[in-house]
């Protein structure tokens, strides 16, 4: 058996030398605090073992697109895609510096973050437009998949034609569920994950093997 | 081997020190051992309403009136970003994606401001021979 996913993957190498295809880049959307970078994290520690960036608990840490290229996504059946991850900034359509400073931010610093906030919006809806050729939209399972948002952003990736993976974050905690985010888009695979302790991220990599190879 | 909560089912990693002070999330007190590969089964396993509606032969009915008038609404709007106040923006996501022209609103209504660079294409050099599309006009106030 293994030898011959060995063959198949040395024939796919020996035959992408011929017919070079650019890297799917797969973008990583979400609302503000979904677990974006988390998971971004994981998988790059998984495949190549470096990091992506830094996560806090207060929305909106990521404020510039992070890149990281050529990552190989092998899947259980021998299945592997090539792709480059970005991970984007959280989108949202209403960005208050009072809402960090509920998080013990001083106003300065709250209105900054703001500011880059929204810069970081413009930066991810300019590479949504320009440069994704698949995304990775994610959600928080715990909280109401049905927010103007997010059925926004689906739309607008729809339209776009390109293809996407919702993944239901955060089913580590108790008030999590999953269903609800199928039910909410049936039209597209939900994989149900916890990016934090790494539960069913093999079912994530199996499907990205598949959908975006 | 993992943690499960009795109360609230929450799942905690083998060795997790959160739990010695009760669940964070309920404050209940009593665990019980789950197998690490039956991990989150139930979450995992949770399905979806059309699945329900499928296996128990019923009709989906939805009773909640579809979302209407809540929050702004944002995609008639001409402007890309609205500054409502310092550090107080609210974000046209429809006009992003459409568009990197740039109109920003300022204020609560009716005045704007036009980033013309925004709206001119950069002058791309000539990698194949086909001509470049005509630049697009910038639109106006709005």
């Amino acid at each position: 058996m293994s030898f011959l996913i060995k063959t198949k993957k040395k024939l796919s190498r020996f035959l992408k030398v011929f017919f070079r295809k650019r890297r799917a880049r797969i973008g990583i959307y979400g609302p503000p605090n979904a677990g974006k970078t988390t998971l971004a994290n994981r998988i790059v520690r998984d495949w190549t073992g470096d990091a992506m960036g830094p996560v806090s608990e207060i929305p909106h840490e990521t404020r510039r697109a992070r890149r990281k290229e050529n990552i190989t996504i092998t899947g259980m059946n021998g299945n592997s895609v090539d792709i480059d991850i970005v991970d984007t900034p959280g989108v949202t359509t209403k960005i208050d510096y009072k809402e960090f400073m509920e998080y013990g931010l001083e106003k300065d610093e709250a209105v900054k973050r703001a500011r880059e906030a929204t810069e970081g919006v413009a930066e991810a809806m300019h590479w949504l437009r320009e440069d994704i050729d698949g995304v990775i939209y994610m959600l928080d399972s715990t909280l109401d998949p049905f927010l103007q948002v997010n059925i926004m952003m689906v739309g607008i990736i729809e339209s776009r034609k390109l293809p996407v993976i919702i993944v239901a974050n955060k089913i580590d905690l108790p008030d999590a569920s999953p269903g609800r985010i199928k039910s909410a888009f049936p039209q597209h695979p939900v994989v149900p994950i916890s990016s934090l302790e790494g539960s069913n991220v093999e079912q994530l990599y199996e499907q990205m093997a598949d959908y975006f190879g | 081997m993992p943690h499960k909560c009795t109360k609230c089912g929450r799942e905690f990693e083998d060795g997790s020190t959160e739990i010695l002070k009760g669940c964070p999330s309920c404050g209940g007190k009593k665990f019980l051992y789950v197998r690490p590969d039956e991990r989150h089964q139930d979450v995992l396993e949770e399905k979806s309403i059309s699945q329900i509606a499928e296996e128990t032969k019923q009709e989906v009915l939805e009773v909640a009136p579809p979302l209407a008038g809540s929050g702004t609404e944002v995609h008639k709007r001409v402007e890309s970003i609205r500054i409502v106040g310092p550090g107080s923006y609210e974000l046209n996501l429809e006009k992003m994606a459409e568009t990197g022209e740039v109109v920003i609103g300022i204020g609560k209504e009716g005045k704007y401001a036009v980033d013309i660079v925004s709206m001119v294409k950069p002058v791309k050099k000539p990698k194949k021979k086909t001509k470049g599309k005509k630049k697009e006009k910038g639109k106006g106030k709005g």
